[in-house]
């Protein structure tokens, strides 16, 4: 099982005042601490417009300034909107390939195709094509990262031939992911070849499923490039202290808040009718309370989600690796909920009593 | 996180009564439904609602036309002038102001369900090329729409929100909650053109400016209005001031 950590940028109001930095020095001390204490990846999202839920619009930047001030942990781009209208393919290939520069080769590269109203409308991209133009990009991306020279004639884009730079250290190029919200998406992944990148935590049964059937899919795939990535993560909250109590309080506090911009988020669904989205495409991690049975069941946290001592994380964590997760991804706060220096803390008790419990050779090598 | 600063009683000009929660559910079939949602003026996010609510982000003008060819009242046409928004976690749509063209069916769905309901005339002509609809108070055309190049979509893809009606009840001002199940049968996508919108006319707060098409979509199905089951309290947040019937 391996570890990382998920940036949105969540920033409370008001924007002024320094907040909005405050957040992004934050996050790079969060990003330094995991990769001294042996976490897998460090994800940044991409969004828009989405005041107080994320402000996470440039991630290629903030992932350049995790590259240049960590040394093992790796770069996830999760995910790049392949939408056009947002990112065109040529800058997202080149982008790409710098940060992998950057960072040693440590990129993985996610893509994406944005689920609300809100970011589409802003860029006056249209919903129906979403699905089409990340189809697109997916497979004309690890082309101009291997590739000396590379034309394409498309439906989103077209391109003369020409030698797309720099290119990516890892070869052929880096691992490449899609984020997993609409149900399907997993089989989407499995595919082409790409890891599943779950940014809306199923159910335990739910997950269950999806992870058997990607696993299964992704035996017959048909790579978009020269790498599979067979890889199924989830998406989880992570607040961990010695006092199970404080911690449901000071965890749970942040899971209420994230739900709360997520649920104001104006989903594509909402607002579009369209066939192209199936679902709201709601990231918040699911919280239903009535589904317990969990040793967190006493301090009022929800099934499956990571707040709590130890223990409780642990037996969480359990149940989601026996589901055939290879890994987990947490949000550490959300509108600066947690004081900076019990996320820290949190991280360290993590690492320190939970993550012997799922060793991998990277964790043991840097413990 | 940002809500609502219009004073409750800005929203009360065409506030229906209460007598009691024990309204039956009703259906209606073969109802054609017109939706089209517009963006409005980032401005008037906040003024436009009650402190109870939460914007949308963008925030958003819907109206939602229903054509009823049978209903306990006989038929009749509602012309529903809603602002997007949140209530808790919830979304909903909040009933600024109503049109109906039918005496009995106006009465029954203010004191039944707390729609905001003016009397006047509503029109939503569907053709194979364009969907028309007007709605008048009187002699004032306050809302004109033409809904251009049908697109077929399947009947799980278009989404109607719940409403969300102020009224005053035998517990007082509240936000009623009216959950209004559609089962479509057949939905095509528009695309809208506004030709005249008089919203304060309608009932809808002086703020509020349809200025930018999202979408609009035309349907045919079953629209059941479901009993009520919940109000909250339009100054107070739904977290604290929900209450079951």
């Amino acid at each position: 099982m391996k570890f990382g950590i998920f940036f949105e940028m969540s920033t409370p109001r008001p924007f002024t005042g320094g907040i909005e930095p405050q957040v992004f020095m934050n996050a790079l001390e969060q990003a330094r601490l995991v990769d001294e204490l042996g976490f897998d990846w460090v994800w940044a999202v991409e969004h828009h417009f989405l005041e107080e839920y994320s402000h996470c619009s440039a991630p290629e930047v903030v992932l350049a300034a995790v590259a240049a001030q960590t040394a093992r942990v790796r770069i996830g781009h999760g995910a790049v909107v392949c939408v056009p209208e947002m990112n065109h393919p040529i800058r997202v290939a080149e982008r790409c390939a710098t940060l992998d520069i950057i960072s040693g080769g440590r990129l993985e590269v996610g893509t994406a195709r944005s689920s609300t109203w809100t970011e589409l409308g802003g860029f006056n991209a249209n919903p129906d094509d979403t699905k089409k133009t990340w189809d697109e990009f997916v497979r004309v991306l690890p082309k101009m990262w291997a590739d000396e020279h590379v034309s394409y004639e498309g439906n989103c884009f077209s391109m003369p031939e020409r030698n797309v730079l720099p290119k990516p250290v890892q070869k052929p190029h880096p691992p490449m992911w899609v984020t997993v919200t609409s149900p399907g998406t997993e089989l989407d992944a499995a595919e082409r070849g790409l890891g599943c990148l779950g940014v809306a935590a199923a159910g335990y049964q739910e997950q269950e499923r999806r992870t058997k059937e990607y696993f299964q899919r992704i035996e017959s795939c048909d790579p978009v490039g020269s790498v599979v990535t067979k890889e199924v993560t989830t998406l989880n909250f992570l607040f961990c202290h010695e006092d199970a109590g404080h911690a449901a309080k000071m965890g749970m506090g942040m899971v209420g808040q994230f739900g709360l911009t997520n649920s104001h988020l104006m989903w594509t669904r909402e607002a579009f009718p369209t066939r192209a989205y199936q679902s709201l495409g709601n990231l918040a991690p699911k919280t239903d309370r009535a589904k317990t049975g969990g040793p967190g069941d006493a301090y009022g946290i929800p099934e499956g989600i990571c707040v709590g001592d130890p223990e409780i994380i642990i037996a969480a964590l359990k149940r989601w690796e026996s589901l055939g997760l290879t890994g987990i991804n947490f949000l550490l706060n959300g509108l600066e909920t947690i004081p900076q220096q019990q996320v820290l803390d949190s991280l360290r008790l993590f690492a320190r009593e939970v993550m012997p419990q799922f060793t991998t050779d990277h964790h043991a090598a840097v413990q | 996180m940002l809500t609502g600063t219009g004073p409750v009683d800005e929203f009360l000009t065409h506030a229906a009564t209460l007598d009691a929660f024990d309204v039956s559910a009703v259906t209606m079939h073969e109802a054609e439904i017109l939706q089209a949602t517009y963006e409005i003026r980032i401005g008037g996010r906040q003024v436009s609602l009650p402190p109870g609510l939460h914007p949308t982000n963008p925030p958003t003008f819907v109206a939602q036309l229903w054509r009823c060819h049978d209903s306990p009242w006989g038929p009749f046409a509602l012309a529903q002038a809603r602002i997007g928004s949140r209530s808790g976690l919830r979304p909903r749509g909040f009933v600024q102001g109503c049109v109906c063209d039918n005496d009995a069916a106006t009465e029954a769905l203010r004191r039944g369900w707390g729609f905001p309901v003016q009397r006047g005339s509503v029109t939503l002509l569907r053709h194979y090329d364009a969907t028309v609809a007007t709605v008048a108070i009187g002699d004032h055309q306050v809302f004109e729409m033409t809904a251009l190049d049908p697109d077929p979509l399947g009947p799980d893809d278009v989404s109607y929100s719940t409403a969300a009606n102020l009224a005053q009840t035998p517990r007082g001002l509240r936000l009623v909650q009216v959950d209004v199940d559609v089962t479509v049968q057949r939905a095509e996508r528009v695309k809208p053109r506004l030709g005249c919108f008089d919203g304060v006319r309608w009932g809808v707060h002086a703020s509020v400016v349809p200025y930018h098409p999202v979408s609009a979509s035309t349907a045919v199905g079953a629209i059941t209005i479901q009993r009520l089951r919940y109000v909250s309290k339009p100054d107070e947040l739904a977290f604290t001031s929900t209450e079951a019937l």
